[in-house]
């Protein structure tokens, strides 16, 4: 044995059993397993293995199959070769006639024309269904207004409701006129009011009757393009008998914790 | 190298057989028959000795030569000469008949009256090379052991691994593995020589 011979690749001396498949199972996967890797030189063995292990067929005593054999095989070969023939020459001798392009064209047109119906159709739904979400949504909106509405009135025409003028400080700034509710809540409302600089905003305080107590920061919003105000608040967080004063001041966007300017109207809460 | 033995001496020539092959996939009846007169005979030879039941090997013969005719692009000539690539085809499909029967035991039985004679295979133009191989492959393997070269039948012609040859002649596997990976190198120097 040559030093070459040391290195050889421990798979190599078992292609032949791996041709002749004669490998235990655990062996010949770990030989398939080598082959599958890319190993040049034992798939170059593996080729010459199988021309080796093909020549075991000599071994084998001599034999031939009955002639009825190869009647058999070649009915059935010519058969499928005719009719392999006659299907190609179908094709090719048979040109297609204008009639079949016509009607591949009407197939082709009346797919294409599916195809845009589909599509209109699916546009038309989806705008339908656009178009049916705007509607659920203005009816919502005009439900919540209603409601603001009603709930506005009954505020404004119970006779149980306190009524707060909010004089302004400022000369020829009109007058606001808040309603209090016991259980449904404030309404501030007045006409013509200036509108506030910027991205600026008005704000109502409820001034607490405790001494030293901070004002209590309510809603905040800005008059219409007319300018109009009214102001609902719904909720308010606390009751008139312990509130002293109503106030607005103007403030940045969104409102402040605390008041940052001085009232511009403020209307005393009659106490009871 | 040992390919040399079963390849054309010119390098871009065509082999018959692979130009045979290129003619089937043209459909052409007189290609498979030339093909089949080539080759039936070895390939019946060694399917009947898989099987030992002369019906069931003319079926099996007869799905190779119907395969070969339907799939005939599956040979790739490049990959080396179409009979070995016939025997494998051949042999794999008698082993799977083999393995599907399960009847080793009742075909050995019934070996002797199933076996039809020797049929001596007249000559044949082409087949002088073929049958000095054949004479030359049966004379190497008849100087191995006998249990040596039953091992490699064994193998070969009933599709036994290392362990079922080694139950099978109450052998140890390293001794079973041993005779059958040297009688196949000895084959294997023998052929090399005689090319």
């Amino acid at each position: 044995m040559n030093n070459a011979g040391q290195f050889r690749d421990p798979f190599r001396e078992l292609i032949e059993e791996y041709a002749l498949g004669s490998l235990d199972a655990e062996e010949r996967a770990a030989v398939g397993a080598h082959l599958a890797s890319g190993c040049a030189e034992c798939t170059k063995a593996l080729e010459e293995a199988r021309l080796l292990v093909s020549q075991l067929a000599y071994l084998a005593p001599e034999a031939a199959p009955l002639d009825m054999l190869r009647g058999r095989l070649l009915e059935t070969v010519r058969a499928e070769a005719a009719a392999a023939k006659s299907h190609t020459s179908t094709i090719s001798e048979s040109a297609i006639p204008l009639w079949m392009w016509g009607a591949v064209a009407a197939v082709l047109f009346f797919a294409l024309y599916n195809a845009y119906e589909a599509h209109s159709l699916r546009e038309t739904i989806r705008k339908t269904q656009e178009a049916l979400t705007a509607q659920m949504e203005l009816q919502q909106e005009s439900a919540r207004r209603l409601a603001w509405a009603r709930r506005e009135a009954l505020i404004l025409t119970d006779p149980r409701s306190m009524k707060i003028a909010m004089s302004a400080g400022t000369k020829g700034m009109p007058e606001l006129q808040a309603t209090w509710h016991h259980s449904m809540g404030i309404v501030v409302s007045g006409q013509k009011l200036p509108m506030p600089s910027g991205n600026r905003t008005l704000q109502l305080w409820l001034i607490p009757k405790a001494p030293g107590a901070r004002p209590m920061p309510s809603m905040t919003l800005r008059p219409d393009a007319d300018g109009t105000f009214d102001l609902l608040v719904a909720n308010p967080p606390d009751s008139p008998s312990g509130t002293k004063a109503l106030a607005i001041t103007e403030e940045p966007a969104g409102g402040s914790p605390q008041p940052t300017t001085t009232p511009i109207w403020v209307g005393a809460v009659a106490g009871k | 190298m040992f390919l040399a033995v079963f390849t054309p001496s010119e390098s871009n020539e065509v082999s018959p057989d692979a130009a045979l092959v290129n003619r089937l996939l043209q459909r052409d009846v007189s290609a498979f028959e030339d093909l089949y007169d080539r080759h039936s005979r070895i390939v019946y030879t060694l399917v009947l000795r898989i099987l030992q039941q002369a019906s069931t090997a003319e079926e099996v013969v007869q799905d190779v030569f119907l395969h070969l005719w339907r799939n005939a692009a599956q040979y790739d000539g490049s990959r080396g000469p179409f009979l070995p690539w016939l025997l494998t085809l051949a042999r794999n499909r008698a082993l799977d008949q083999l393995r599907l029967k399960s009847e080793r035991q009742r075909r050995r039985e019934e070996q002797a009256e199933e076996l039809p004679p020797v049929v001596a295979i007249p000559d044949f133009e082409g087949s002088l090379d073929e049958k000095r191989r054949a004479k030359r492959v049966r004379e190497l393997v008849a100087l191995l052991d006998p249990k040596q070269k039953r091992a490699i039948e064994l193998a070969y012609f009933e599709g036994l691994s290392h362990s079922e040859i080694a139950n099978a002649l109450q052998e140890p596997l390293g001794t079973v593995k041993g005779w059958i990976r040297n009688g196949l190198l000895r084959l294997k120097e023998g052929l090399q020589a005689t090319s």
